[in-house]
């Protein structure tokens, strides 16, 4: 399998550069880095209803803290609506109509393996009711694609780095952390093999839980999903799940990862209720289970669940990563797709309006198969014409991984 | 010394609403910052009154010599410094030359000589006392310009007028603590002159009290350490600041002290700072609304002296249609507003006492009563007790005696405007 990635040219010394090589051989330059949904370069902030009022003769200024000098309103900044493309996958997040800022935040990487073309995506909403959720949200996403890159380029256990990556974001968010108390966020990441699946995968797995810790819904997570394509990875890092893994990627399955019949591995870790979807011909199916009180209201049979969403405590989440949370147990799903699908990576912002993978794949697919930042736009406009009551946060990563479609 | 400005509102606003009110906390840092070039930029004036009623009972005047001799004492070394006697008149008793004398122990010790041949004779006149004050500083180049007033009677010599002029005069050149002695002056004149000369207004009832309470008001302004600092509040194009007030320690309107700084944004004066100083601050702004989910700047608030910003808040406004948020009611907005009231109705219910409408008075006394019992204001349910029978405080239930002493009368009159605070945590 050959990637677009290699033989191109790198993007700071303009040298060519080797298959799957992480950073330039020559200038050490990243080749390929993680984007986040952070203002975009050359954005330049105006008011939008000053700038609409032809009786104001100049455009009026913004002071430094995000104010129109002339009405006062808070200025979009360059998180409220930003798109990101990387061709393998593409995102969109959304300030929506009613919150006076985009508290979501999204990251996407790409790589080039020896087991073929890896996808990470990460997606956060912060938590409103905590301090600077805005910069929560954004914190973790930076810190955890990081790790996550990093761990797919070494050829680490995905499961194993997806934990990493959540610690590594709860310490960031402690270095944010002061007096005025603990910045909080959801979290939730996704990464695409190209790889092959080992038997050990695709096979049900006993669902075990780490020492110690409460049941809760996400343990669950692989009763409503379809037995059999759903691997729950324990919370346990010490599990065998892991253990496995390692021998999959030199077992030779690299080789023959153009294989039709192989749709890759995804890793999948949340904390929350941003979501992840399987949208398929046929197929679609949630791959995350909330953590938040209208699940476990659904969970221990009390509500059905629409009614459980209608209830006023359906949004109280029951795990979050936080500043004050010192070890964060996240949940860690890993899932073989059975054939071609979209793999959807969301926040509350779209499912809100939207919660059924049936009713999402009817919106996104097939366009999402070819086009996913066209689909991305399509479910982000979906929401806002719902009402927008939130931000809105959407990736989506077609699979297999594939690089015929336009690169960014 | 460094200040810190603290805002404490519900930035909620319902769809449509206008009206942003917020709690500024100014304080200023405990630390003292040593310069002893400081002492050089202070400039002090003593008003004495020497009108003949100071020698009824002859205690009066002997105590007012001592008075200003326990002021003279707390200056230091280094403080330009002035005597004024004040009848329907006014003479320089030290220096006699109408400047400044700088402050050691040789010119303590002339000053004090001079103000112990002080002798009562005249009549009153404050605004020729206030206008030689302003001479007398004018002669000094000093930063932190300061004033004392004791007067026994009422402005008799003069016309409001002719008084409202000499105030106009003084304000924004120095400050001015006002005292009163006895019980024969006028509380409502002596605010007069402290609001607009940003100090504080006080009854020494008994003259044994004035030379600690002099000491004291020249100790507090010894202790000021940055002077002439405003409060810059900028509002959006087409805001209306509705008012600014001081609410704590004590209440004072500044909404008619704007000063035009911008197209969008006017000074309040707050005077003078000392170390370890913490103010509050009313701000109620009116907005044009915006969309539900839509933030506004409502005010920004900046602490500025001269051309030094010294610390800054936000004022913000967030429309919501969660109604859980836009009800809420901020609790200091409310303790000052119902501070401000209190202060209102002991001033309304004391004259319509004094017009001889018991009904009125009856009512706002027992508003009062009922405000002060709810707030915690102790000292103020004290003093309003000894005008009125408490039946029932918490229902503000009274009856107005039949015999009120002067002085408590005038105590409660001068002390009205005396706030307590709560604490922000209380929110």
């Amino acid at each position: 399998m050959t990637s677009e990635v290699a033989g191109t040219a790198c993007p700071s010394c303009g040298r060519t550069t080797a298959e799957g090589d992480a950073f330039c051989e020559y200038c050490g330059a990243e080749l390929a880095p993680a984007v986040v949904s952070d203002a975009s370069p050359g954005f330049v902030p105006s008011c939008p209803v000053c700038s609409a009022d032809r009786s104001i003769p100049q455009p009026t200024g913004v002071t430094a803290d995000g104010y129109c000098e002339s009405c006062g309103r808070k200025v979009p900044t360059g998180r409220d609506h930003v798109e990101l493309d990387l061709g393998l996958l593409a995102g969109a997040t959304d300030r929506g109509l009613r919150h006076p800022r985009n508290e979501d935040a999204m990251a996407l990487a790409t790589a080039d393996t020896q087991g073929g073309p890896v996808a990470v995506a990460v997606v956060c909403d912060g938590v409103s009711s905590s301090p600077r959720p805005d910069e929560a949200s954004l914190t973790a996403a930076q810190a955890a694609i990081r790790v996550l890159l990093d761990g797919v380029r070494m050829g680490d256990d995905i499961a194993e780095a997806s934990r990493d990556a959540v610690q590594e974001a709860a310490t960031a968010l402690n270095a944010l952390s002061g007096r005025a108390g603990a910045p909080s966020t959801t979290f939730v990441s996704a990464v695409v093999e190209s790889r092959a699946a080992g038997p050990a995968e695709t096979a049900p797995m006993t669902i075990t839980t780490a020492p110690g810790s409460a049941p809760t819904v996400g343990d669950d997570a692989a009763g409503p999903a379809a037995p059999g394509t759903v691997v729950v990875a324990s919370g346990s890092p010490d599990s065998a799940v892991s253990g496995s893994n390692g021998a999959v990627p030199d077992s030779g399955d690299g080789a023959s990862g153009s294989d039709s019949a192989s749709c890759g591995v995804i890793t999948i870790c949340w904390l929350g209720d941003s979501r992840a979807y399987w949208l398929a011909a046929g197929g679609s199916q949630r791959l995350t289970a909330d953590d938040s009180l209208a699940q476990e209201m659904v969970d221990s049979g009390l509500l059905g669940e629409a009614e459980a969403l209608a209830s006023p405590q359906a949004h109280v989440i029951t795990r979050w990563l936080g500043a004050d949370i010192a070890e964060p147990r996240p949940h860690v799903t890993r899932f073989v797709p059975p054939g071609p699908g979209v793999l959807l990576v969301c926040s509350d912002g779209l499912w809100n309006y939207l919660p059924e993978a049936e009713d999402i794949a009817a919106l996104a697919m097939p366009g999402a198969l070819t086009d996913p930042a066209g689909a991305a736009g399509t479910l982000l406009k979906f929401a806002l014409d719902a009402g927008g009551m939130d931000n809105i946060t959407v990736v989506l990563v077609p699979v297999p991984l594939t690089l015929s479609r336009s690169s960014p | 010394m460094s200040f810190t400005v603290d805002v404490d509102q519900n930035q909620f606003m319902p769809e449509g609403g206008r009206t942003v009110n917020a709690v500024v906390t100014v304080a200023s840092s405990a630390d003292m910052t040593p310069a002893p070039s400081d002492a050089t930029r202070a400039a002090e004036v003593i008003m004495v009154d020497c009108s003949g009623s100071m020698d009824v009972p002859s205690m009066k005047m002997s105590s007012a010599r001592t008075a200003v001799c326990a002021a003279i004492d707390v200056l230091h070394d280094g403080t330009a410094f002035a005597v004024v006697a004040g009848t329907n008149t006014a003479w320089p008793v030290f220096p006699s030359d109408g400047t400044t004398a700088i402050a050691d122990q040789s010119t303590r010790a002339a000053a004090k000589r001079a103000a112990m041949s002080l002798r009562a004779s005249g009549g009153t006149a404050i605004g020729t006392w206030l206008r030689l004050a302003c001479g007398i500083f004018e002669t000094y180049p000093a930063q932190l310009r300061h004033a004392i007033l004791l007067t026994d009677g009422k402005n008799q010599h003069e016309t409001p007028e002719q008084l409202q002029a000499a105030i106009g005069r003084c304000e924004g050149l120095f400050s001015c603590d006002c005292r009163g002695v006895g019980t024969d002056w006028e509380v409502a004149e002596l605010r007069r002159i402290s609001t607009a000369l940003l100090g504080t207004v006080d009854i020494v009832a008994d003259p044994e009290g004035l030379a600690a309470d002099f000491a004291a008001m020249m100790e507090s302004a010894m202790g000021k350490q940055v002077a002439d600092v405003a409060l810059r509040v900028w509002t959006p194009q087409s805001a209306v600041v509705q008012f600014v007030k001081q609410v704590a320690p004590t209440v004072e309107d500044l909404s008619s002290r704007r000063t035009q700084t911008g197209p969008q944004a006017g000074d309040y004066p707050t005077g003078a700072w000392g170390p370890g100083e913490s103010r509050d601050y009313h701000v109620s702004v009116e907005v044009n609304p915006a969309g539900v989910g839509q933030e506004m700047l409502a005010a920004r608030v900046s602490l500025v002296s001269g051309s030094d910003v010294l610390g800054q808040g936000l004022v913000r406004a967030v429309w919501t249609d969660d109604e859980a948020l836009s009800t809420k009611i901020n609790p200091r907005v409310a303790h000052y507003t119902g501070q401000a009231e209190l202060a209102a109705v002991i001033q309304d219910g004391l004259e319509a006492r004094k017009q001889g409408d018991e009904e009125t008075a009856t009512a706002k006394l027992g508003r009062a009563v009922k405000l002060a019992q709810q707030s915690g204001n102790e000292d103020t349910a004290k003093l309003l007790a000894k005008v009125v029978d408490v039946v029932d405080a918490a229902t503000g239930t009274v009856r107005l005696k039949k015999s009120v002493a002067d002085a408590d009368e005038m105590a409660l009159d001068t002390r009205s405007t005396k706030t307590v605070r709560v604490k922000k945590e209380h929110a």
